[in-house]
């Protein structure tokens, strides 16, 4: 009878990943203004951001979603990231396409249907909302987002007002 | 709840064998695994991963799946920095009893969905009991 063990292949990796995990917490992707702005692990989406002189980028990772899964509105300084991740299918998931026969239950088929046992749920589901306060004023009708293979990226041209303004010297 | 895609990061190098890999930080993906007789199927988010260079392995019962994630960097001067972009690699014992010829993976949307078929020797038959 086969076994199947939700696990890692040995138990020596399972320790080095435990220790990369702890590890992680205080060294991965390093906030470049201190830790307080750092996200929280129960912020999602995590986002990174940076500025031109014409523009605000916003990036997020959101797999499993289409783009008209997202709701990405703008409104002044502050930039809106909605949406909702569903339930995973028994078979596939969020993103995936179910095997046919598959119930989408998640604990256990429909009658006659095949007894579906769940070994890890790590993947977070339901609804989320993101609000980030950006550093100027965006021209709201031009923003642009794409999402690509899960990461979401918002283009936030600044106010025609807030971008520099380059002051000629003339030479008499 | 929902959760970021990504749980560790290790400073491990970069596989040069790869395709699209750039990256020296790797990252294990967050993994959902249910088993629902015939098969095993496992969905892991890797956002941003390139498809091409997803490399998914059964070898003597265990798992493996190393997706190299193509380097990328917003354009200017960084504000805010809330996660790292890196490879994705995680593996998972499985055991006997599973036909490697029929496993499939499927990439889409930064998911990655792996179905391991069970051998028909060993999946589980439901005996109908007969009524007098």
């Amino acid at each position: 009878m086969p076994s199947f063990r939700a696990g890692f292949a040995h138990p020596l990796d399972e320790l080095r990943d435990e220790l990369d995990r702890l590890w992680s917490s205080l060294t991965a992707a390093p906030p470049l203004h201190g830790w307080g702005t750092r996200a929280r692990g129960d912020v999602f989406p995590a986002v990174n951001v940076s500025e031109t002189d014409d523009c605000i980028t916003v990036e997020a990772e959101l797999p499993g979603l289409d783009a008209g899964d997202v709701d990405v509105s703008v409104n002044g300084e502050e930039l809106v990231l909605k949406g909702a991740r569903p339930e995973p299918t028994a078979a596939a998931g969020s993103g995936a396409t179910a095997a046919p026969g598959v119930p989408s239950t998640a604990a256990h088929g429909g009658e006659g249907g095949p007894t579906v046992t769940w070994h890890r749920r790590e993947r977070g589901t339901g609804g989320f909302e993101r609000r980030l306060m950006l550093p100027v004023t965006v021209d709201a009708t031009r923003v642009e987002a794409r999402l690509v293979d899960g990461v979401l990226t918002v283009i936030c041209p600044k106010a025609a007002e807030r971008q520099p303004h380059k002051v000629s010297v003339r030479v008499d | 709840m929902v959760t970021n895609s990504r749980s560790a990061a290790t400073g491990r190098p970069a596989n040069p064998e790869a395709p699209g890999s750039t990256n020296c930080l790797t990252y294990q993906p967050h993994v959902d695994v249910c088993d629902h007789g015939g098969e095993v199927v496992l969905v892991a988010d890797m956002p941003g991963a390139a498809a091409q260079g997803i490399d998914v392995s059964f070898e003597q019962g265990v798992l493996s799946v190393h997706a190299a994630v193509p380097a990328r960097q917003l354009p200017g001067r960084p504000l805010r920095q809330e996660y790292g972009v890196g490879d994705y690699r995680r593996s998972f014992r499985l055991g006997d009893g599973f036909d490697a010829s029929q496993i499939a993976a499927e990439y889409r949307r930064g998911v990655l969905t792996i179905r391991v078929p069970r051998l028909a020797a060993v999946r589980p038959r439901k005996v109908p009991v007969a009524t007098a």
